[in-house]
């Protein structure tokens, strides 16, 4: 070792002699650090409310549009600036509760990259001459949506009438449709309630309610309760683990694609073993016969000891609720067992209606996407109004978005940011950010209350020439010529009125007393479960064992790409790898031995639509012929924020997978995996497993646990 | 094992090192030397406030004039007329911050009273616009330092059976100096952490780094 190379000890001495002399230097903040005399400006109000005090917060009551849930939430509000949400805990949906997605509408809120002025073809205009353009050339528009409630629907319903009937297109990728489907097909309610504290077992296969289905904040709180003694037990059955799996006391690998199989499986034993009736549904018996174990081990790869696991525990802790949005044929088979078990009832209830006609929700799914693609590749849409979803981004190559879109003549976006979507539209309307707009809207999976959340506005737009969406709303059905529009002002006037008549009252005190809590009870019409029927239970065949298949994971954060343009999101890591700020691709390690790849390879990942390539990430809780790259990334319009990564959703089969719902599968897409020899290390939070032994989580085996505590 | 190890003494850049350590500190203190040349103290000692039970540095510091949008005078309608700190700075004992007065408050008295005045003028042209001056801030302290004024006055003011609220502005002098001799405002004390710690130890005040630092 040469003499002059710093060894650890001088180099502590230099550090410390140099660190102790700046020290002693800066024990007095030198003046001019603090002096910043007339640097910075300060602006007293005007003529302020006798409550408002510079320096202290004021909670005003809204509702979070992060994500069709629709939560109550409290925005602080400080000088005239909104700058932090709470959830609202006078609601019955999310209880003071709101997720990480709720608390980033903040930064979207005051985004630098938010649309400020009405474009036509590209150039700013006018909104007169913007909307002028819309009134004219938008009869028989279709409307291109999420998931829609509230007195928006109303307004667009009744755009729809005044101007033709055109359709409306209600897309969501991350969706509930198959579970809501099967549910509507057995018990004629298409979201009945869930009532996971009450159960004693959970089953989902596909329904990741922790994550993403449904309304997780509500889903967590009730499964907070259903943890508590007597603690339920949770089993999940996917291709691979969401954080509903990895909160799972069973957690089980099923080959993607095979969900229904393993239901029918389940079924199979309860009836066998467990001597469940399957009486007055011949035909569902008849699918439960035929799907022996054996049969379900060739299909899925799920064996009869795990198979029989579940059915024991189902049976040993009864009510149980089952749950599945794997396919439209699991959730089925799901809902049939739910009703062999005595579930429906106790776990399962029915929701109640509005009275109001035209609030309901109108619940999205992919389907919607496939049927606007196909509609507009016909020809059969002169007009359309997108708003709240980004078709170019959520469709699969095969659907030829691109070409579709640009055989509708005209086409409006409302938005707040400018999207894949929006840069083919015609016209692009600036919308205020949800947390500067007014707004009502009915939660999804509101419970038994009737509740209507109300949203307004926490602050004066941070964009002058933006509008709300009620206002766009409020003033294209004016243009359209919709009856009673036009003699209000604003949406806060139509909201009012409207509100009023929802409770019966117009006098102000009333109002203010809905704004305080964000929300008002509106009647209700109680609604019952038909008898359960008869139904045929199928199967779709998957991908031959050995053939990998493609999974598209939703995760909370990015979601289905909306929250992409949000550092906030692409920085917080992801539930399952840990990885920020990029996409990865997640394999078994045995899956990665035999292609002989390791952690941070690029993989080429092909299919008859294309191919994407991403690093690998290995992970056990994966079923060995998955690939799952989560959706969300690999934007190509999206800001500046959003570009990394890659976007799994363009290389999915655009067929629609469910035949008889023309349904759009997350999964049971064959693929073919080659590595493209590049490696680059994947950027996780925690990058190793290993605690090195210093035992940050204590642990205890399997067997330890039974021992002392009686496991399950 | 030992052979392997570099031999201390023989290491040649130790003493360049400390050296430019010295060198670092020096500069540091030369430059604050410097900035003291550029904001003397003011000559003489500022007169002591007289707040029972309270013990505080008596350090002073030479602000310089800022502009201001609006040439309004403490000196008028604190010093002169004897208007309360409290009055116009309402917030103070409420509030982290004290903030300037709604132009509301303002307008209150200047409705009537000084209307032909070119500064009142400026105002009333303002309030009617329904646009706020934008002063410039005067005492500032950085964004990681939280300076509670409601907590400070509950001490001395608030609190302390000694005094009464007409005294506010002997409190407030404890931090801004005797305001009723300036004009618009004008940086009377030095607001270092040296500043605040000193007020600290001989108060009591709390000496957690988190309390300040958040």
């Amino acid at each position: 070792m040469s003499k002059t190379k710093i060894d650890r000890r001088n180099f502590l001495k230099v550090l410390g002699l140099g660190t102790a002399g700046a020290a002693m230097a800066g024990c007095d903040m030198p003046s001019y650090v603090t002096s910043e005399e007339g640097a910075e400006k300060i602006y007293s109000y005007l003529a302020p409310e006798e409550y408002m005090i510079p320096g202290i917060g004021v909670w005003y009551a809204s509702t979070c549009q992060q994500c069709p849930a629709s939560c109550g939430v409290h925005g602080r509000v400080r000088e005239g600036r909104v700058l932090k949400l709470e959830g609202n805990p006078d609601t019955t949906v999310n209880a003071g509760k709101i997720c990480q997605m709720g608390q980033a509408s903040i930064q979207a809120h005051f985004h630098p990259e938010r649309l400020q002025n009405p474009t036509i073809n590209g150039k700013d205009a006018t909104w007169d001459e913007a909307l002028a353009l819309v009134k004219e050339k938008t009869g028989n528009a279709a409307w291109v949506t999420g998931t829609v409630s509230g007195h928006q629907r109303v307004l667009m319903d009744a755009h729809r009438q005044a101007s033709g009937n055109g359709r409306h297109y209600a897309i969501e990728a991350v969706n509930a449709r198959a579970w809501e489907d099967a549910s509507a097909t057995l018990l004629g309610d298409s979201n009945p309630n869930l009532h996971i504290d009450k159960a004693r077992a959970v089953l989902t296969i596909g329904a990741d309610f922790l994550g993403t289905w449904g309304n997780p904040v509500k889903s967590m709180r009730d499964y907070g309760n259903f943890r508590n003694a007597p603690r339920g037990v949770l089993m999940a059955i996917e291709p691979a683990m969401s954080m509903t799996g990895a909160n799972a006391d069973t957690w089980v690998a099923a080959r993607p694609g095979s969900e229904a199989a393993v239901v029918l499986g389940i079924g199979h034993v309860l009836i066998t073993k467990h001597g469940v009736s399957a009486a007055g549904m011949p035909s569902a018996a008849a699918a439960f016969a035929a799907m022996t174990p054996a049969r379900v081990l060739e299909l899925s790869g799920v064996s009869t000891a795990q198979l029989t696991k579940i059915a024991d525990t189902l049976m040993s802790n009864s009510p149980s609720l089952i749950l599945a949005n794997a396919s439209h044929a699991a959730a089925k088979a799901a809902q049939v067992l739910n009703l062999m078990l005595g579930n429906v009832g106790q776990t399962l209830t029915p929701s109640t209606a509005l009275a109001a006609n035209g609030l309901a929700p109108l619940t999205g799914s992919s389907k919607d996407l496939v049927e606007f693609a196909m509609d507009a590749n016909a020809g059969k849409i002169g007009a359309a109004f997108i708003t709240g979803t980004n078709p170019s981004f959520l469709a699969p190559k095969g659907l030829d978005m691109a070409a579709a879109l640009s055989k509708i003549g005209f086409k409006v976006a409302i938005a707040d940011f400018a999207d894949e979507t929006t840069k083919s539209c015609d016209v692009v309307l600036p919308m205020s950010s949800p947390l500067e707009a007014w707004g009502t809207h009915v939660p999804v999976n509101g419970g038994a209350s009737g509740d209507i959340h109300i949203q307004q506005p926490l602050m004066e737009n941070v964009y002058a020439n933006t509008r709300g969406f009620g206002d766009i709303l409020l003033s294209v059905g004016q243009g359209a010529g919709v009856e009673g529009l036009g003699a209000f002002e604003d949406y806060y006037g139509y909201l009012r009125t409207a509100v009023s008549a929802l409770i019966g009252s117009d006098m102000e005190g009333d109002w203010n007393k809905a704004l305080q809590a964000g929300k008002v009870t509106a009647a209700t019409i109680p609604m019952a479960f038909k008898a359960g029927e008869d139904v045929a239970l199928g199967f779709s065949e998957p991908a031959a064992a050995g053939t990998l298949s493609l999974v598209t994971s939703a995760r909370q954060g990015l979601y289905d790409g909306r929250h992409a343009n949000l550092p906030w999101m692409q920085e917080a890591p992801d539930q399952i790898s840990k990885a920020v700020w990029d996409s990865w691709a997640e394999m078994h390690p045995a899956t990665a031995a035999k292609l002989g790849v390791k952690d941070g390879d690029y993989v080429s990942i092909n299919t008859a639509n294309g191919a994407i390539s991403t690093r690998v990430f290995t992970y056990k809780g994966m079923h060995p012929d998955a690939v799952n790259v989560p959706m969300g990334r690999g934007h190509t319009d999206y800001g500046t924020y959003a570009t990394n990564g890659v976007n799994p959703l363009t290389i999915m089969d655009a067929s629609p997978g469910d035949r008889q719902t023309t349904e759009l599968l997350s999964s049971n897409l064959a693929v073919q995996v080659s590595p493209t020899g590049e490696n680059r290390h994947l950027v996780r939070l925690m990058d190793v497993d290993s605690q090195h032994g210093r035992k940050l989580v204590a642990t205890i085996t399997a067997d330890q646990f039974d021992r002392n505590q009686g496991g399950a | 094992m030992s052979a392997d190890r570099p031999q201390h003494k023989s290491f040649p850049w130790i003493r360049t090192l400390i050296g430019t350590a010295v060198v670092g500190a020096l500069i540091v203190l030369g430059a604050q030397m410097f900035e003291k040349q550029l904001h003397p103290l003011a000559p003489g000692e500022a007169p002591a406030p007289r707040v029972p039970g309270a013990d505080f540095p008596m350090d002073t510091f030479a602000g310089k004039d800022v502009p201001q949008p609006i040439n309004y005078s403490h000196k008028l309608h604190a010093g002169d007329l004897g208007i309360n700190c409290l009055y116009c700075h309402t917030y103070a004992r409420r509030s982290k911050v004290a903030g300037i007065p709604p132009t509301a408050k303002c307008m209150g008295c200047h409705t009537v009273v000084g209307t032909d005045k070119p500064e009142i003028e400026k105002l009333t042209a303002m309030w009617s616009k329904g646009e706020s001056p934008a002063w410039n801030k005067v005492n500032d302290t950085p964004d990681f330092v939280h300076f509670s004024h409601e907590r400070h006055l509950q001490k001395f003011l608030l609190n302390n059976k000694d005094m009464d609220i007409k005294d506010s502005p002997d409190v407030c002098a404890m931090c801004h100096g005797d305001m009723n001799t300036v004009g618009v405002a004008k940086k009377m004390k030095p607001l270092t952490m040296g500043f605040c710690v000193t007020c600290h130890e001989k108060n009591n005040g709390p000496a957690d780094c988190t309390r300040c630092h958040k």
